[in-house]
This record gives C-alpha cells, structure tokens and sequence, in this order.
C-alpha cells in the first residue's frame, strides 16, 4: 500500500470550498484594472464600490469548466523531461528555485547572486534526476529593465529541463515569448508546451495593477499563468488553517475566472506557499510549525479542485546547520506523502538566498521521500516465508549460522526495497573509515560533489538557429548582451 | 602436406577459440550471479577435457577479482560480490574435485590462513566474507567456526601450517580472547613464524596495537586486501 497521509475530510474540504465561493460572492474581491471589473461585469459579476467584485458560484462553475483539468504541461528545451502535472504522476514535481543572494557556506560569504552562481546552480539542478526544472526569480540589479528575458535566457542555456520565470514586468513578454517559441520549435508547438510565468494577487483579495497587467499581458500572448496567494496567518489571511485555505482558494479562483474571461481554455495552475505572522519576531516566516501542517493538506485541496497547487518549501535558517535540516525535512516529508503534484525549493533565508550544497542534500531527502511514498508490497515473495526458512536450515555445530547477504532474494529485493545509492553522501562509514577519508561534514562532501558535477555534466548548447533568433530578439528590443 | 598444416592451424585456432569462449562464459556466469549457469558451464568445459587450472585462473578467478575491485570501488553492493563469491566458489569446488580425481598438479596455494571467531561470540558473516573470498582467490582457508577458544586457532595453524591467524569479535566482552591468542603463539614458540590479523565491530586499530596483532580490518574486503597484499610480499621476497 502507498503512503497517503491525509488530514480533512470530504466534509472539511466541502466546508471550505463552500466558504471560499461564499467569500467570493459576499465579501468580493477589489479590482484595480477598470478593464477587468468591465470584463467580470459583463459575465454577471455585481460590482460594489471601491471596485469590489462580487463572483456568483456558476461563473466560477463556467470558468473552471473551461480550464483545461488534469494535466499541466511545463516545457523546457527537451520535451521528454516536460513536466506533466495530474492524477499519473507518481511523485511530485520538483523545482529548483534561484533567488537573489548567493549563500556560501564553506567560504562564509553572502553576496547578491552573480550571473556565475547561476550558471553554476541551474547546472547542477540539471545534473541530478531528482531536480525537475528550475523556477528563476533573481529580480538581479545587473540585468535592470527586462529582467524577465534576462533571467530565461540564462536559465535555458543552463538547463534543458522545463524553467518557469516569476514576473511583474509585462514588457518582457514579447522577448521571452519569441525565445520560448524558438526553443520549442513554432507557435502551434508553445500552445502544446507552453511558456509559464508566475505572477502574485495581493491579500487579503485584492488583485492590484500588476497583478492585473500580468493578467492581460498572459492571455495576450497565450502564456500559462501561474497564479499565486499567500495568505500570511494572522496577518493577511486568518489564523485558522480552514479559514486560511478557504480565503487561498477564494483568492486563487479569482485569477482563475479573469484568466478564464480574457481567455477561454488557458491551462494555468497555482503556487501556493503557507505563511505565518510570526508574532514573537513580527517575520513573515515560511517553513514553520503551520506549513507542515499545511503540507498534510496540500496533496487533498489540489485533488479535490483537480488544478496542481505547487507549494514552496523555504526555509527559514541562515546557515546550511540543524535547523536548516529539521525545516527541509518537515517542510518536504508532508508535502510528498500528502501527494502534492509539485514542490518548489527556495533554498534559505527565507526566501533570499540559493546554496549549492544544499541540493545534494534536497537529492537526498528527495529520494527518502519518493521511497516512503511507495510504502510497502505485500505479497508471497515479499513475505519471503521460503527464504528464511532457507536461510533457517543452515546449521553448524547445531547453531544457525544462515545468513541473507549472499541469498538471491537479497540480490532482487535490496535494491527496490531499500534505494540504496552508490554515490551516496550520507556518511555510513565506521568512524575510522570517516576520519582516514578527512572527517568532512556533509556540506564539504556536498560542495566535492557540486564541483565533479560542475567539471563532468555538459549541458548542451543552443542550436545555431536558435543563437541567431536570440542575436534578432536583442536588435529587436534594444537588449543588452550580458554575456 | 601444406593442405594439412593450414588444417591443423584452423583447427587448433578453432580449439583456442572455444576454450576462450568457455572461459568467457564462465566469467560472465559469475559477474552476473548465476550460481546454477557456472555449474552447468564449468561441467561442461570440464566433460569437454579443458584444463582446470585455466578454467580456475581465467574463468573463475578473473571475475571474483573484478567483482572485488567493484566492490571495493563502491560500484556494486555486498550482496552482488557475495552472491558471485558463492557462484565462483560453486566453480572452483567443481574444479578441485576434476584436479583431485585427475591428479592434475594445480601448484601451491597463494597462502594458508585459519579463521574463526572467538571464544564467546557466534557471529560468523564477517568471517565467511573473509573466508568465500579468499577461497575464491586461491588461497586455502581453514575455518574453524564461531565461538572458538584461542588454542583451536593456535593448534589449527600448527596443523595446516598456515601462516597467518585472522580472528574476528563482535562484542566488547570477546575481544579480550584475541589477546589470548596472541599469549597462546608465544607460549607455542611460534609467534614469530604467524601474522595476526583481527576485525569484527569490538575492534579497532587501537585495540589490535594494545592486542599486539599484526594487522587490523575495519571491514571484511579490507581484511582480504590486506591478507593478499601481505602474501604478495612473501612471494615477492622469495
């Protein structure tokens, strides 16, 4: 049987969905795009003062019939590593996410991210099978203006997984719009595999202007919006999970119905992060006491709207030390086993900063978590009554003296049921073994490894023609080449 | 004339070919852990009249090697080298039994050791580990058994005129006997003539100093290295 760790009830998510529609209809969502609140108008929505939209339940009713359910696509430059989010999946997505400070562990330097730690990083995520894609969010000084086009481009040359880009920059678009459909070979292709950009509504409820831009530039040119809340608890959403979940799924639904009114049939799905005010220190913090509760959830709310809700994990820690550790795993674990379709991994700070190292640790925990979702196979072969009685028989000296390393059903069932790893670096040496090797921490085993990935893995490079359109698009747009 | 020498040239290349081909099979029988396909193929090249020593050296005893440098590299589990260590040694018995029904001269073995674990302590994997793969290699080993007071390793060496002990102890409250041992050659007279090596989880390199051993083994695949490397030497100086 298949771990499924789960936490409401049909009648709790029937309750919750209820509210979220009954917010939505009552209590209204304030709009700050006159074209939108026309649009929303036009399709039954009463419109209130101070631009508050109310959405009745059956135009939500339509808009979620016309948005494509079950399957998400997220495209890169290979189709055979595209992600395809839904009920097939057998482990969640998951991405890397670059942000704007560099942590270095091993040199004790923090620093805005340079175009190098980058490279370096996406690299890496691309080297190792349990990193799917990668999410850029760098909002880097050096690329200025454009930062959107600045941050895919250098994410594709790196990788051939699928990159998602966060942006409030709609005149970015048009540039990364060309590029992404010379990487997947023509229009028609990038309706199949589409370009994905993630954009934030503001709560509690409130799409404003940028949101809104974001909204109309996606349909415009027919981009996968992602869209994301984040309902701090006790700050811009209550201090209750249901209620909490509730307002989320409201604000979510929203962006759905916009999307859906400006384009029928756009395939999105949503980014979905659990906040908390913390109270003690007045910090927005992620990976806290309230997200793995939520990660319990978040597998049974996505199922139950059928849409992909991926979910950061982000902690809150300075250095790669315990806590970093303790807020990964119970950060991630839940998430996994509550059958979340998609998880995105900021690294530390909450939020701030990526480390190399510490994706060799995600890898690690990644490949625990994916063995635990399994969970147990039960049958005739599995129970092995024939081999420890096998085993049982051997006798010496009227002692058993049996053994299973050397039985064949060691050799066909240890590495299924155990996921060992030849190259692992988790240390499981005896002390002696681990202080001749040079008594090194997992961090310095990790950034050893970073450096053999970074020497061995050779991301392929652009295709002529593709270096060609990317010479057009900077003509076009007047970008400057940073590298 | 000329029609007869090709002839016996073909035919000869032909033998050579399907001893080499045997010899192949035979190895790759072992490195994919088929214990029942080596002893159907050794049978085979043995009713075929093939030399049991070439089949020993460039069958069975190139994939052991192989598997235990694997091993040794981290490439593939201890199961995998057991399991081939089991299929090889199904081989060599094969092998041994031709050798001896045949009177054929196989030459010395690489060297003779006696294995046990101590007085005290039942527990014996570490000690077959040892023992399959040092068989596998050519070397002959006496096994005493688990749970065995230091006289037994001592008269077992004298008897087989092994040249090295190698014990193994699991528990903090058995590893004082492989310090018997050591007492138990000198008393014999012959610890000068005898390297000792010790390992099992009761044990550590400070323990086999205070011990007075030779040789210490943080694993089993250590212990075998460090028993071939030694014999190597002797070899090398005589």
């Amino acid at each position: 049987m298949k771990a499924s760790l789960k936490v409401l009830s049909k009648d709790d998510l029937d309750r919750i969905y209820q509210t979220a529609l009954d917010i939505l209809n009552n209590i209204g969502v304030n709009i700050e795009d006159d074209e939108i609140i026309n649009l929303l108008k036009r399709n039954g929505c009463k419109i209130g003062d101070n631009r508050i939209v109310y959405i009745p339940e059956r135009l939500i009713d339509k808009c979620l019939k016309s948005t494509p359910r079950g399957k998400v696509t997220l495209s890169g430059r290979d189709s055979l590593k595209d992600m395809i989010s839904g009920p097939d999946q057998k482990y969640p997505f998951v991405l890397s996410h670059v942000l704007m400070n560099y942590y270095d562990e091993l040199g004790g330097a923090y620093r805005t991210i340079t175009k190098e730690d980058i490279q370096r990083f996406v690299t890496i995520s691309d080297a190792l099978d349990s990193i799917n894609g990668i999410w850029m969010c760098t909002l880097m000084p050096e690329f200025g203006q454009l930062y959107s086009y600045y941050e895919y481009e250098l994410a594709i040359r790196n990788t051939t997984k699928p990159v998602c880009i966060s942006s409030f920059e709609p005149s970015a678009i048009p540039p990364v719009m060309e590029l992404a459909e010379a990487i997947v070979g023509g229009k028609e292709e990038l309706i199949k595999r589409p370009l994905t950009v993630a954009f934030c509504e503001i709560s509690p409820l409130t799409w404003n202007k940028y949101g809104c831009d974001m909204l109309k530039a996606t349909a415009k040119w027919g981009i996968q919006p992602v869209i994301t809340v984040e309902t701090p608890m006790g700050d811009t959403g209550p201090a209750t999970f249901a209620g909490n979940i509730a307002q989320k799924i409201a604000e979510l639904l929203s962006g759905l119905v916009i999307v859906q009114l400006l384009q029928e049939g756009l395939p999105l799905f949503f980014v979905v992060p659990w906040e908390t005010f913390d109270m003690r220190t007045a910090q927005i913090c992620l990976a806290s006491r309230p997200d793995y509760v939520y990660g319990c959830a978040v597998g049974q709310i996505e199922e139950y709207l059928n849409i992909p809700f991926y979910s950061p994990v982000s902690p809150d820690s300075k250095l790669l030390d315990m806590q970093e550790a303790y807020e990964l795993g119970f950060s991630l674990l839940p998430r996994m086993l509550s059958g979340n379709k998609g998880i995105v991994i900021h690294g530390l700070d909450q939020t701030h900063a990526i480390n190399n190292e510490l994706l060799l640790m995600m890898d690690e925990m990644i490949i625990s978590g994916r063995r635990m979702i399994e969970g147990i196979e039960v049958n005739e072969e599995t129970l092995a009554f024939d081999a420890i009685k096998e085993v049982s028989g051997k006798i010496e000296n009227e002692r058993r003296n049996g053994h299973f390393l050397n039985h064949k059903h060691t050799l066909k069932w240890y590495a299924k049921e155990t996921v060992p790893r030849r190259d692992a670096l988790i240390d499981k040496y005896r002390r002696e073994k681990w202080l001749e090797s040079g008594s090194k921490s997992f961090v310095q085993r990790a950034h050893e490894k970073t450096e053999e990935i970074l020497s061995k893995h050779k991301v392929p490079e652009l295709s002529s023609d593709i270096e060609s359109k990317i010479k057009e698009i900077y003509k076009k747009y007047n970008i400057k080449a940073l590298w | 004339m000329l029609v007869i020498v090709i002839y016996l040239k073909l035919f000869i290349k032909k033998e050579n070919k399907i001893l080499k081909d045997h010899l192949k099979q035979i190895y790759d029988a072992v490195t994919s852990y088929d214990i029942d396909l080596v002893k159907k193929l050794v049978t085979e090249a043995l009713d075929a009249g093939e030399n049991p020593i070439e089949i020993m050296n460039d069958g069975l005893s190139k994939a052991i090697i192989e598997i235990g440098d694997k091993f040794g590299k981290e490439e593939i589990f201890l199961v995998e080298l057991m399991i081939a260590a089991d299929a090889c040694m199904a081989g060599v018995e094969l092998v041994k039994k031709n050798i001896l029904d045949n009177k054929v001269d196989a030459g010395k073995p690489k060297g003779v050791i006696v294995i046990g674990t101590v007085e005290g302590d039942i527990h014996n994997i570490g000690k077959d580990i040892v023992k399959t793969l040092l068989e596998t290699s050519g070397f002959e080993v006496h096994d005493i058994g688990v749970d065995q007071p230091a006289e037994n390793f001592v008269k077992k060496a004298m008897e087989s005129g092994a040249k090295i002990i190698a014990s193994s102890a699991l528990l903090t409250t058995t590893s004082p006997h492989q310090k018997q041992i050591e007492e138990k050659l000198k008393e014999a007279g012959i610890r000068s003539n005898i390297k000792t090596i010790i390992g099992g989880a009761a044990t550590s390199s400070e323990w086999a100093k205070e011990v007075g051993s030779d040789f210490y083994a943080s694993t089993a695949t250590e212990g075998v290295s460090i028993i071939k490397k030694y014999f190597e030497g002797v070899q090398n100086e005589s």
